[in-house]
């Protein structure tokens, strides 16, 4: 099998060259992550950077409306941002939810992750709707089964 | 900090010349090695005087695609900068440079 290569001179898939140049906005920002099983986890937000003394790298993908409120800016981005807060569960941390970019194992047309969605804990709004919409509806927990 | 702390602030030179804002932020894989990647260490800011729009990707030179296209967006970020990380003094409400405008390297 030949190895591909991406737009920006990638190696074959799976494997990227160290000192591989990408672009924030253009390879990572709004990319499709998928999971260890192929399965769509979410759209890249935004991304967490730490410095050390060559400068800042990315530590992990923010997801969610707490990652991109603040990125939309303005009356729409905090208007986004508050409803998720508003959303969470009491004492939770408002930070946006994050996947460590340690997980990352190929950046192409979607960004691939080691783990399954299932394992992370990146969706507190559809867990909202399961517990005080669908979890309400009659027969929604199959007792009758 | 996040990566769009950095996009949208203005950048200034060391003697206080606002050099434009920033569009876009290059990476290399060379950051500290925590799983199968190396993560993405950003190593220069992509500024622009224009708020809006991007390059489309025409900023990189192996970039593919029609020549108009091309023409447009070069000739609306015409005075486009890269700008090595490692002239960055400061990075809050805007970015700091340590050196002049005139002392930048070509093409970051």
């Amino acid at each position: 099998m030949s190895a591909r290569r991406g737009p920006a001179g990638r190696g074959p898939a799976g494997r990227e060259p160290a000192g591989r140049e990408l672009f924030v906005h253009l390879h990572l920002l709004d990319r499709q992550v998928v999971d260890v099983d192929g399965r769509l986890v979410c759209k890249v937000d935004d991304l967490e950077l730490a410095m050390d003394e060559r400068g800042p790298y990315v530590t992990a993908i923010l997801v969610g409306p707490r990652a991109l409120g603040p990125r939309l800016g303005g009356r729409l981005g905090r208007w986004w941002a508050a409803i998720a807060t508003r959303l969470l569960d009491p004492g939770r941390d408002p930070a946006p939810r994050r996947i460590d970019f340690a997980q990352v194992t190929d950046i192409g047309s979607a960004i691939k992750i080691a783990r399954r969605t299932d394992e992370l804990d990146i969706a507190p709004l559809e867990a909202w709707v399961d517990r005080h919409v669908i979890g309400r509806i009659p027969g929604s927990t199959h007792e009758g089964e | 900090m996040k990566a769009s702390d950095l996009i949208g602030l203005d950048v200034v030179d060391r003697s206080g010349r606002v050099l434009g804002t920033v569009l876009e932020l290059r990476c290399v894989l060379d950051g500290p090695p925590r799983g199968a990647l190396a993560p993405p260490r950003i190593d220069a800011l992509i500024t622009s005087g224009r708020h809006a729009g991007f390059m489309l990707g025409y900023d990189r030179p192996q970039q593919r695609g029609p020549w108009l296209l091309r023409a447009i967006a070069t000739r609306l970020h015409r005075n486009r900068r890269v700008i090595p990380w490692a002239v960055v003094e400061g990075y809050h409400s805007k970015i700091t440079l340590s050196v002049d405008a005139d002392d930048l390297p070509a093409d970051g």
